[in-house]
């Protein structure tokens, strides 16, 4: 047992903001959810805070703890004690407090809701009455753990582009959004990585922030690197964030080094770059002049691996899982079973992994 | 005032069933939940969902599983039904997007599960009810027209004449309180575990519905039968899945020894989850358990992968609730309270004896389970059970009298309310509960005595007569845990004292009922139902005849 | 000790002041720098975007071409370059359908990718492979008293922490450590996490500059005098964009903002023109003169 102090942010529903500094003794692997109850059913009933099932399945019970978003009921005090010496409960961020720990969820729904969560059924291909639609294990590992997210809004609260632009749809959201894209039950591949080209796709900074705040390993911003590339290849350039991008590698194909001067030309354009003028002009002053490099040693050698490693195959490889994905934790798939679709220019169908029994002769 | 056809009550699986079956009736619907949908306790369930699937399997062998894991118990009519849905259920989820696991072929995959002939638990790693959840709420969330009044907390279920007229509900948020009128009311609150201290169900779990369905009128049924879980972590009584054995986990003693070859020589670790649980009870109480009073459960033999992929959430709930890798190490287990097979006694429409009131759920008995619920059932139960009991209050409400729920019925749920809030001083509702978690521990576990019984009965009528002085000292209107604890604490109460009465009246030992004066099953005298129902005397208990369709009762060897 | 010396793109253009300030301290730190003409851009994120297993196989060829030389370890200067080389690293390790890819494209410019080099930070390198930050003291020939810096690691050198296995993604102290060692005084603030805003400068830059200002704001507020980045795209936020930073803010933050071999070299004694602080669109002075060195005025 120790000695844990405790501060906890009491206020909203119309009484000031303060903090309440509460001693417990505890067991170092003591859940803070467990203090806070034992607070609550020992020292003050009046704390209120939001929790269920204590056990990171229901989402309920994320506030901060010491800046850091965090689920209270497996979140232990005792290593967050001995980093920073003192244990600060807050609620979370990014959402309005009601009291005390608990916020407003309304703008963490407000967006799971604008992302359409529900599958868009493909006409071509309805579901097999009275039967499931075949997938293969390969096919279901894309997205077998894109359940465990439990909406806890941990990212959310956690994610610094919402704080700073409330355009964006949040972590939570587009991760959902990853899960319905690769489905191959949903039918609206394209039609949901044009929506979401257009809103805001391009607002994630990847600071990671989301990842390291998910108890549940649902790592958001690398589902949105996916989406990102899945929009990239299905959509091409159109908004600035695909037009950076593309223009990007591009770019770096041509030397092997970032020409500066280009990249401003190629995602804002014209316009945009001459808007920068000022800005070029005064780093100029500072003797930064954007010169464009000489060509590494070997450039060429780049050619043959934009050569090899284009097309657009890949989109079956790159999402979450399994020996042909990025994260290697589920099944793994035998390369045959992993072969891409062919691919051809436009069709959805094409684009996106379809279940292996999704033919005609599965649906006369 | 808010108006609907037919009003839901909690928002779990059966509820949003329920839901989603009378607004594609056609019905105005209103869901009230006192958590967000996906945060119900659906989404505790771990191992999976049963339906005869396989290739030898059938729905036939599913029924005279159910059946005789409920120690015929259960009514066969009601399983019946259970058991033919099971199927095209869990297709229909699949259809709703669902995540389930895949076998090769790309067919649905299936783990080996208690008390099951054949591998007939269709699954989602260890998360099946958080999957199941998730697909639920996303088919949910395409109707525009339901009404989910989120964090809303009922107060008060009104009833005249035998007929439901609507409900009484807090806004959690605001502190409103509000009547929401209804043709038909489904209960679908889930569990009221938390009577026990030594629980795997979540702090929500307090039994409102069934609780406010029993002041109302209604029948409870069963509730002397309380499932144990054999394997959970003692501390925390998280759950660890029976799916565990189910791929192959094994079950030891303190001295090494596979215990469950004397238990349950052919189905072993999966026998059914009464006999799991009383073989893991008997070990420890006669000295060979662990010193710490557990036995092990032990997976290290399955290999990383399939642990880390099949097991993933209780791989973290071993790391962060007890501080094991299951990898490398023994989990140290101990049976918990798990499930109340008890609840509103419907028929198998649903129907309660209140015109207009459904149940659906661990909320309510059919009877499906008897006396021992099979694992995989429960999540099946509330998708069967949420369906036909939303289509048939749809049904009803189509053609039935506008509701007569009044401003009055309204004050004076208000007023009842008040009276607790507004008391200026009394005893906190957490002091009440422990003492109440306690009585329930120590007396009403896993072997009765009528010792123990009465003692329960005593310090449960004692604890009420606390309650009517309970103390809410937060006063505040907005998201008042302080209050609503309360309010919670009074429906366990009621249950609790339900429950212990049942438990002293049966006299036999039957599926979860075990008691040690009565140590064997007495068909005679025993094969029926005992419903229960409130009296200004307390608890009135009364008979149901359990229906036998094609399994006469025999012995039970597992 | 013996390295590949990553500078990446910005570091050899816009912001050559980092590259200047990591060749003077390195060889004081004991670090010797071997230079590959032949490194090519790290990807900087953007490509993993638009395409990931190009983004794979380009850096496979820029850790091949250190481990051609028999070095262990590729020391970058720039966070990002540090996450990305360390992403592809770990792509490698995981994805075997990508591995083979990229080592048959490999195979194809005749080179070959084992995966015995280890991309680390120069921060990192102090901290893991010459001691710690405290074997920085003993160097100190200027002790940077009376500076209060706000350090601000940039996204990639700390996360995600299961690739990138620095240290605490969200609390982390080397930097500050190193700080302290220098003798300057390290400023706690929840910013020096966060993100710089650079990623979306060219999608919404008002959106980025406020990112950026919200930061500096926040080092300022907890008593920063000056900050310190170990990331030249970090660097162009907070300071080459810092006036517009000021601006979505509403404060006028006038923060000198280091590179983080700057701050070492000014520890170290160096002349701070020759470690390029004039290349800085924010004046440096109100720093320097803490320092008792000549203000440069910008």
């Amino acid at each position: 047992m120790v000695r844990v102090p405790i501060e906890v942010f009491r206020g909203g529903a119309g009484t000031p903001n303060r903090f309440d500094k509460f001693e417990l003794e505890l067991e170092e692997h003591t859940p803070i959810l467990t203090a806070l109850l034992k607070i609550r059913d020992e020292i003050d009933p009046t704390l209120a805070a939001r929790y269920s099932c204590r056990q990171a399945i229901c989402g309920s019970c994320a506030v901060r703890v010491n800046g850091k978003s965090r689920l209270a009921c497996v979140t232990q005090v005792g290593p967050e004690l001995a980093k920073r010496g003192k244990l600060r409960i807050e609620p979370m961020g990014n959402q309005p407090v009601l009291r005390d720990l608990v916020v407003d969820q309304k703008p963490f729904w407000d967006r799971y809701h604008r992302i359409e969560p529900y599958l868009i059924p493909d006409p071509a291909h309805p579901m097999p009455v009275g039967k499931e639609n075949p997938m293969s294990p390969e096919q279901v590992a894309q997205f077998q753990e894109t359940p465990r997210c439990i909406a806890c809004a941990s990212c959310f609260s956690a994610c610094p582009a919402l704080d700073s632009d409330p355009d964006f749809l949040g972590p939570m959201a587009l991760a959902k959004l990853f899960r319905f894209v690769v489905d191959p039950r949903d039918g609206a591949f394209h039609q949901r990585l044009e929506t979401v080209q257009n809103q805001s796709l391009w607002l994630c900074l990847r600071c990671n922030l989301c990842v390291e705040a998910c108890p549940k390993d649902v790592r958001p911003a690398e589902r949105i690197v996916d989406l990102k590339w899945m929009a990239n290849q299905e959509i091409g350039k159109r908004e600035p964030g695909s037009k950076h991008s593309i223009g990007f590698a591009e770019n770096i194909q041509e030397g092997g080094l970032l020409n500066e001067r280009r990249l401003a030309m190629d995602s804002l354009g014209l316009i945009g770059t001459l808007g920068q003028l000022p800005k070029a002009i005064t780093m100029m002053r500072h003797g930064r002049s954007i010169k464009k490099h000489p060509p590494i040693q070997g450039r060429e050698q780049l050619d043959v691996i934009y050569n090899a490693m284009s097309g657009r195959e890949d989109l079956q490889h790159r999402p979450m899982s399994g020996e042909g994905g990025v994260r290697g934790k589920a099944p793994t798939p035998p390369p045959a079973a992993a072969s891409p679709p062919p691919a051809t220019a436009t069709t959805t169908a094409a684009a996106k992994p379809r279940p292996s029994g999704e033919t005609k002769e599965a649906h006369p | 005032m808010q108006k609907h056809d037919v009003l839901v009550v909690g928002a779990g699986l059966a509820g949003q069933r329920a839901a989603l079956e009378a607004v594609r009736a056609g019905r105005s619907v209103g869901v009230l939940s006192k958590l967000h949908p996906l945060r119900s306790h659906s989404a505790a369930a771990q191992g999976g969902i049963n339906a005869s699937l396989g290739p030898q399997d059938s729905p036939k062998d599913h029924i005279f599983d159910t059946v005789k894991g409920s120690d015929y118990l259960a009514d066969q009519d009601a399983v019946e039904i259970l058991c033919n849905d099971a199927g095209p259920t869990v297709i229909e989820m699949e259809h709703f997007g669902t995540i389930f696991n895949r076998a090769p072929d790309g067919s649905l995959d299936r783990r080996a599960f208690g008390g099951a002939s054949y591998n007939r638990t269709i699954f989602s790693a260890d998360r099946t009810g958080l999957a199941l959840l998730q697909g639920l709420y996303e088919e949910l969330s395409r109707e525009k027209r339901i009404h989910v009044f989120e964090e809303w907390t009922a107060i008060d279920i009104v009833a005249r004449q035998g007929v439901v007229q609507g409900v009484v509900a807090l806004d959690r948020k605001s502190g409103a309180i509000e009547g929401f009128s209804a043709r038909a009311v489904v209960v679908a609150t889930g569990p009221f575990g938390r009577m026990y201290p030594n629980t795997t169900n979540s702090h929500a779990s307090t039994g409102d519905g069934t609780a406010l369905a029993y002041r109302a009128g209604a029948f409870l049924k069963d509730m002397e039968m309380v499932q144990f879980h054999p394997t959970c972590l003692p501390g925390s009584w998280i759950l660890i899945t029976e799916g565990a054995r189910g791929e192959g986990g094994i079950l030891k003693n303190g001295k090494g020894e596979r215990f469950m070859t004397r238990y349950a020589p052919n189905k072993l670790e999966l026998a059914s989850r009464d006999v799991v649980s009383r073989a893991i009870a008997t070990e420890v109480k006669e000295g060979r358990g662990f010193p710490d009073g557990t036995c092990h459960l032990e997976l290290m033999h399955l290999g990383k992968e399939k642990i880390t992929t099949k097991l993933q959430e209780i791989v973290e709930f071993c790391r962060n609730f007890a501080g094991i890798d299951p990898v490398v190490e023994a989990i140290p287990v101990y049976p918990g309270q798990h499930y109340m097979m008890g609840g509103v006694s419907t028929n198998p429409r649903a129907e309660t004896n209140i015109t207009g009131l459904y149940a659906a759920g661990e909320a309510a008995c059919v009877s499906v389970h008897g006396a021992n619920r099979l694992g995989a059932n429960s999540l099946l139960e509330t998708l069967v059970y949420g369906k036909i009991a939303g289509a048939n209050a749809a049904t009803y409400a189509a053609k039935a009298p506008e509701s007569g729920l009044t401003q009055a019925d309204v004050d004076l749920a208000t007023k009842k309310l008040h009276v607790i809030w507004d008391r200026k001083q009394g005893e906190s509702p957490a002091k009440i509960r422990q003492d109440l978690q306690k009585v329930m521990k120590e007396n009403v576990g896993i072997y009765r005595t009528p010792e123990e019984l009465l003692t329960a009965q005593k310090k449960v009528a004692e604890l009420k007569g606390r309650y009517a002085n309970v103390y809410v000292q937060d006063k505040s209107t907005t998201y008042n845990v302080n209050l609503t604890d309360a309010l919670e604490l009074g429906y366990l109460l009621d249950l609790a004292e339900c429950i212990v009465a049942a438990a002293i009246l049966r006299t036999e030992s039957r599926g979860a009922h075990v008691r040690l004066d009565f140590p064997k099953r007495d068909d005679a005298n025993w094969l029926k139902h005992i419903l229960v129902q409130a009296s200004p005397a307390g608890p009135k208990l009364s008979f149901l005849p359990v229906t036998v369709t094609s399994y006469q009762p025999m012995e039970r060897h597992y | 000790m013996k390295v590949a010396y990553y500078p990446g793109c910005v570091a050899q253009e816009s912001g050559k002041e980092l590259d200047l300030a990591t060749r003077a301290v390195a060889p004081r730190l004991g670090i010797e720098l071997q230079d590959f003409p032949s490194f090519s851009c790290c990807g900087s994120g953007f490509i993993d975007e638009s395409n990931y297993a190009l983004n794979t196989a380009l850096n496979a060829r820029n850790l091949a071409i250190a481990e051609k030389a028999g070095l262990a370890t590729v020391m970058t200067v720039c966070s990002t370059c540090q996450g990305m080389l360390k992403l592809a690293k770990r792509n490698l390790a995981e994805n075997k359908v990508l591995r083979a890819r990229a080592d048959k494209v490999l195979a194809q410019i005749g080179m070959e990718y084992r995966g015995t080099v280890e991309p680390k930070h120069m921060l990192q390198l102090i901290v893991e492979d010459l001691g710690g930050a405290e074997k920085l003291r003993p160097l100190v020939k200027r002790p940077l008293k009376g500076l209060k810096v706000g350090a601000f690691y940039g996204c990639h050198i700390l996360r995600p922490h299961d690739t990138m296995n620095f240290e605490d993604p969200e609390d982390p102290h080397s930097f500050e450590d190193v700080i302290r060692a220098l003798g300057a005084e390290p400023v706690d603030y929840r910013g020096r996490v966060m993100c710089c805003g650079f990623p979306i400068q060219f999608v919404r830059p008002k959106t980025g500059q406020k990112l950026a200002g919200k930061q500096i704001l926040d080092a300022k507020r907890n008593g920063a005098n000056a900050m310190a980045t170990p990331c030249p795209l970090c660097h162009i936020s907070l300071d080459t964009y810092q006036k517009e930073a000021g601006r979505e803010v509403g404060d006028d933050l006038q923060m000198p903002v280091f590179h983080f071999p700057q701050l070492v070299g000014l520890a170290l004694g160096m002349d701070p023109i020759a470690l390029g602080v004039k290349r800085h669109l924010v004046d440096t002075s109100s720093a320097l003169e803490k320092l008792g060195t000549v203000g440069v005025p910008a």
